[in-house]
């Protein structure tokens, strides 16, 4: 339950190293370095398919934050790391 | 504007792979040319499979095909092995984080036998093909279980990977599986050396991967050794992405909820554009530029450089030795001063010097010594050299038959200068590649055949052809369903709903029926249909062909690789035909043909009991009896015209020549019916028959159709015309044409043939002045439709004379006949009982299986009845069987306590035995004899167990003599052979021993026991034989079923056309031809004839289940009995029942009116 994902508000930057929607800004504070992205596509033949691109980012405080942005309604979703 | 960076795909997988790839390589060509790629290789798991499809999708395109395999290696367990450890799995995490569970799941953690890991091997040059298909043969020689063999997964290890480097570009395996030891990497690279030895980077956006793409990059750096992207494709769309994850669940045999840990976090295995793929590899760009750069070093054409030849090719005295062969024949065949001999000598020169030509002289020889080899096999097969040995031990069918070569070196049985075939499609100048030469044998010959021609070519030069089976409705319903974790119960009514692959939507219309459309359109049913849909075509699994073989001078493991058979000493090329055909194999194809077993079966039967020797090759072959049970469809049992469709079609054309059942047994085919030859023939034949001098008024499209078409009236029947209208029509050359016939009878025919339809109708407008391009595209949608479902002419010669002297056969030895049908089962269209049926209506007798008379095999005694072998009794072990034929041998049962001490048999077998009825003779007692023999068996062997004092052990001993000696048998294996020597002499008197032991026993009698009514007699023979002989269903609930108003078949005679009927039979055949429009064809029987019963597309949705599957049916329809259909008479359905069961308590009880029902 400590996992469970809760919404974020990300702004998203220029394409970046063959990137694209790299987050720049997470939860109104900034991000410092992108460490690891990675898609999830599955669940596709049940009712609630899940398809999401995660962002493992370095904010400017030094904290690690894990977010995901949701490709299927649009939103973002901040995860413990 | 910077150039966008090159990329090459150099690691994908095909549904070769089996099921761990969704795409057929040409699709997965078509798909990389579509996104502008340059190269792509194809490596599949362990195989090669699909590399032949890969070299011709991408012939003739931008894309080089580059081939490969992604090899399982075993891998020793080493000190100091770490680095893949980095990524071991973390237990206990949620579902958002699945992706690196996932990653995890694909380590395998080092067991006893060391990990297996997966290296991606390329061909560089040919000596690279060669050590690829070595080491792929050597993957795969460990995979069947059996004496000295151990069933396992194709691996190989490291080492023997070392020694086959030659010519081999590596690359260290994919993300989840590759090599990343060091050790392991540096022993490859002594073998590669740095040049052909690479570290693979893949970016699949699985969590970590960048991680693992740096780790990699840095150890190649250590080792000194260049990195190359790659992109693991498994599909070349995002449908078949989708597929691919049920795949994955299938290959664990798990739903797809319960194999996370298997699947992939995501679709990035679908080809991508190259652009977005090498974006994907930031920071790794030079990885990406090796891709293509490795791409245009590897350079081996798989069309060009495979350097196979077939045994012969080169012998230099061949087209001397062949010419011999043939004319040591020929006098025989042709005697001096008969009228074929001048015909026959020039058509022998003819042909010989075309295949001289075409250098096939050895070729032709390789034939003839496999056909003597074939001579040996029949030998030895039938030791005793009986009246079959006047029967070659085999013939040829398909075009070969048209070649006189053939019929002089005896591959053929066919005279093509007495029955007018023409050589041109077996063997013409331009011809591209060698002629197909189809052998048929009986069964057990062929079997003898295929090991020793192991023997006689070596086991690394000969193998069997594989065929890839591909996913059929009902299998993938069952599987995806599974997969998809829907309801087992109703998957099942899903699948059994479903036919074949009736073309699209087959699916979709077999759960919309079982469902409703609403469920089949919803949620998990509706992904159900969609993926089975994206199954089809796919192939699932390597199988065996069905005969055909391909032989060579060179190892043939340097071709292609070779793995084992299911069967024993059998091995298997991991092509199919087709590819065996591209790459200029020679291919023999050995058929077993059950009917060429059983004719000889037939043969032996005739000798054994009245001496005659019957030479089927010297029958006289216009025999008035056989002809008139022919034109009257008569034929049930008859090779290749026996059939409900044939029958009808029998009828009507009326067959009174050889060359009539030429054409017969080739135009009811899906070639002929679809290119819409079949209805004109019949109309037209039907009003020749009736007015012979209306020849000359047959249409043809075009005058110079009258010469290929006038055979067959204006119609396309055989694959020969299809040459020669595109020659006579269209201006092809013989090349060409022939090239459209090979098109025709490949798996990808549509495409294949279409290419040919633009030059077929511009060559017929150019070639004839009146011709225009209407005209061009009718001719041209007779050939089109014709589509290759048809015969060559020369193969509906030969089937056409085996249907002729099977059904002379029936004719002249009815009772011999159906024996060896009844032996040689499974064949032929109609199962035992309603063969069995039939033949009775004509006065054959049978008799059910009895233990004091039957042989294992069905016999003729020698009153001419059948007696029913115990093969027939179901569950009977064939040892328990030997056993008990054996000891009747000895001296005849006297009574079932003797049955019971000497047989040998458990209570189990004897109880079948009795169940089956097959001891009625010795219990005795008429209709209650069944149930007493059950009931005194069961006391003989309880009996013998008290007696003995200890408990039965397998049912395979015999009680101890008091104070004697035990006699131990164990099933057959004491058995004698027949005519055996001492050791049979032993056994013998072991078996008095018995007989005696068998007197002391005094059974009481059975109590009372009630009458096995008629109705469950007939239940239990179905039960127990799958046959009945002594009743009919149907015999048995007339009574019943006459007090309801309905017909028997023999009744059906008296109906006027167009009249209401009520039938009932028991369904023999149910069709429901693709050709039919929806149209179910069934044939039921009754006690005394068949009754032919057509059911429309309407009826059929509102009784599917019925249909599909009530074995007794009730049928309200109209008669119908056209002036056309030759006397056939069909009742068109209007409303079909199960035979309820009401009527059968009737033929019990005899009871009072039953409700009626709704086709009162």
């Amino acid at each position: 339950m400590l996992n469970k994902p809760r919404p974020v508000s990300v702004k998203v930057g220029d394409r970046r190293h063959g990137e694209e929607g790299v987050p720049v800004e997470v939860g109104g504070e900034r991000i410092e370095a992108v460490r690891e992205t990675w898609l999830v596509e599955d669940r596709w033949w049940t009712e609630s398919p899940v398809r999401r691109r995660y962002w493992e980012v370095v904010s400017a405080g030094g904290r690690n934050l894990v977010v995901f942005h949701d490709l299927l309604s649009g939103r973002w979703f901040s995860q413990a790391a | 504007m910077r150039c966008p960076p090159r990329y090459a795909e150099l690691h994908s997988h095909s549904a070769y792979s089996f099921l761990d790839g969704a795409s057929r390589p040409e699709e997965l060509v078509e798909k990389a040319l579509e996104l502008g790629y340059e190269a792509l290789a194809l490596t599949d798991h362990d195989s090669l499979s699909g590399a032949m499809e890969l070299a011709i999708a991408a012939k003739g395109t931008p894309l080089k095909p580059i081939f490969g395999a992604e090899m399982t290696v075993q891998i020793e367990r080493r000190e100091g092995e770490g680095s893949h450890r980095r990524f071991r799995r973390r237990e206990g995490e949620g579902l958002d984080c699945r992706c690196e569970r996932r990653e995890g799941a694909l380590e395998e953690p080092f067991g006893d036998r060391g990990a297996f890991r997966h290296i991606t091997l390329l061909v560089g040059d040919r000596r690279g093909w060669a050590s690829l298909c070595r080491l792929i043969t050597l993957a795969h020689s460990h995979t069947r279980s059996g004496p000295g063999r151990r069933a396992g997964q194709p691996s190989v290890t490291l080492e023997q990977v070392v020694d086959h480097a030659d010519g081999l570009v590596c690359l260290s395996g994919c993300a989840g599986r590759g090599i990343e030891d060091e050790a392991s990497l540096r022993r490859l690279l002594e073998a590669f050396g740095p040049r052909s030895l690479y570290i693979e980077l893949q970016r699949t956006y699985a969590r970590h991967d960048r991680a693992r793409a740096m780790m990699r990059e840095r150890l190649a750096r250590r080792i000194g050794l260049k990195t190359v992207a790659s992109g693991d494709v498994h599909a070349h769309s995002r449908e078949r992405a989708l597929l691919q994850d049920a795949f994955v669940a299938m290959r664990h045999r798990l739903t797809l909820d319960g194999c996370e840990a298997h699947l992939r976090p995501n679709h990035t295995h679908v080809l991508a554009r190259p652009e977005a793929l090498a974006s994907r590899f930031a920071g790794h760009e030079d990885a990406v530029a090796e891709s293509a750069a490795l791409a245009e070093t590897l350079n081996f054409d798989l069309c060009a450089d495979l350097g196979y030849s077939y045994p012969g090719a080169e012998r230099e005295d061949a087209a001397r030795r062949l010419r011999e062969v043939c004319e040591a024949a020929f006098d025989v065949r042709y005697a001096p001063g008969s009228k074929r001999r001048g015909e026959a000598a020039l058509r022998l020169e003819e042909e010989l010097a075309v295949i001289e030509k075409l250098r096939l002289s050895g070729f032709f020889l390789l034939h003839h010594e496999i056909f003597e080899l074939a001579g040996e096999a029949a030998a030895a097969v039938r030791r005793g050299g009986s009246a079959s040995t006047l029967l070659t031990p085999g013939r040829g069918r398909g075009s070969s038959v048209s070649s006189i070569v053939c019929y002089l070196t005896g591959l053929s049985h066919i005279d093509p200068v007495e029955n007018g075939i023409a050589i041109g499609r077996f063997l013409h100048e331009e011809i591209e590649s060698v002629p197909d030469i189809d052998l048929d044998f009986p069964r057990d010959v062929r079997e003898r055949l295929i090991p020793m021609i192991h023997e006689r070519y070596g086991r690394d030069c000969s193998a069997l052809v594989a065929a890839f089976p591909t996913f059929r409705a009902r299998g993938a319903i069952r599987e995806i369903g599974r997969a998809l974790g829907l309801p087992p119960g109703e998957i099942e009514r899903v699948a059994r709903t479903a036919d074949g692959w009736g073309g699209e939507g087959a699916v979709a219309e077999a759960a919309k029926s079982v469902l409703g459309r609403e469920r089949s359109n919803t949620g998990r049913w509706r992904w159900l249909v969609f993926l089975a849909e994206q199954a089809q075509r796919l192939p699932r699994h390597l199988s065996q062909h069905s005969g055909g073989m391909i032989v060579a001078t060179r190892p043939l493991v340097d071709c292609c690789p070779i793995v084992p058979a299911a069967i024993e000493g059998r091995q298997i090329a991991q092509w199919d035909k087709d590819s065996c055909a591209d790459a200029g194999f020679l291919k023999i194809d050995l058929l077993g043909l059950g009917m060429l077993s059983a004719v000889e079966r037939c043969v032996e039967t005739i000798a054994s009991r009245t001496g005659e020797q019957v030479d089927l090759s010297r029958i006289p072959f216009d025999d008035e009896a056989t002809f008139k049970c022919i034109e009257e469809a008569q034929t049930t049992g008859v090779f290749q015209i026996e059939s409900r469709a044939q029958m009808s079609s029998l009828r009507r054309t009326r067959p009174r020549t050889l060359a009539d059942l030429t054409i017969q047994v080739a135009i009811v085919r899906p070639g002929p019916i679809v290119g819409g030859a079949i209805n004109p023939y019949i109309e037209r034949r039907q009003r020749l028959l009736a007015e012979p001098s209306l020849r000359s008024e047959i249409p043809y499209p075009h005058p110079s159709l009258r010469e290929p078409l006038s055979e067959t009236l204006g119609t396309i029947v055989f694959q020969d015309q299809v040459i020669e209208v595109a020659v006579a029509f269209a201006g092809f050359t013989q090349g060409r044409a022939e090239g459209l016939r090979r098109a025709m009878s490949r798996r990808r025919s549509a495409e294949a043939i279409e290419r040919h339809h633009r030059e077929f109708v511009e060559g017929a407008m150019s070639t004839h002045d009146d011709v225009d391009e209407a005209l061009a595209e009718r001719v041209w949608q007779m050939v089109a439709g014709f589509a290759g479902f048809g015969f060559p002419k020369a193969h509906g010669a030969a089937f056409g004379l085996l249907a002729y002297q099977s059904a002379w056969l029936r004719v002249h030895h009815p009772a011999e006949f159906l024996c060896a049908l009844l032996n040689e089962q499974p064949m032929g269209f109609y199962a035992p009982d309603s063969l069995i049926h039939e033949a009775q209506r004509r006065g054959v007798r049978v008799l059910p299986p009895e233990v004091c008379e039957s042989d294992i095999d069905c016999t003729l005694r020698h009153d001419g009845a059948i007696s029913m072998g115990l093969r027939y009794v179901k569950g009977l072990a064939r040892r328990d069987a030997e056993a008990l034929v054996a000891a009747r041998r000895c001296a005849p049962f006297r009574s079932l306590s003797d049955l019971a001490s000497r047989s040998g048999m458990s209570r189990a077998a004897l109880e079948l035995l009795a169940s089956a009825g097959a001891c009625d003779m010795l219990a005795s007692g008429g209709d209650v004899a069944r149930r007493r023999a059950l009931w005194q068996l069961g006391m003989a062997a309880a009996a013998h167990r008290l007696k003995d004092g200890r408990m039965e052990q397998g049912g395979a001993s015999v009680p101890r003599q008091g104070g004697g000696r035990s006699v131990p048998r164990q099933g057959g294996a004491s058995v004698p052979r027949r005519g055996g020597g001492a050791v049979g002499r032993a056994v013998e008197g072991e078996r008095q021993v018995a007989i005696q032991l068998a007197l002391e026993l005094d059974l009481p009698d059975a109590p009372a026991l009630p009458p096995v009514g008629e109705w469950e007699a007939m239940l239990a023979d179905y039960a127990t034989t799958g046959v009945s002989i002594e009743r009919h269903p149907l015999g048995l609930m007339r009574r019943s079923l006459r007090g309801e108003g309905v017909l028997c078949s023999a009744e059906l005679e008296g109906v006027m056309h167009g009249e209401a009927v009520r039938v009932a039979g028991l369904v023999i055949a149910r069709q429901r031809p693709s050709t039919a429009k929806g149209i179910t064809f069934m044939l039921l029987e009754d006690e005394a004839g068949t009754i032919n019963v057509i059911v429309s597309a309407r009826l059929y949705e509102r009784r599917r289940t019925v249909v599909r599957t009530e074995p007794l049916l009730l049928v309200g329809g109209r008669l119908e009995r056209h002036e056309s259909g030759g006397g056939t008479v069909n009742v068109v359905a209007s409303d079909l029942e199960a035979l309820d069961r009401s009527f059968a308590a009737g033929a019990l009880r005899r009871s009072a009116p039953r409700p009626r029902g709704p086709l009162s």
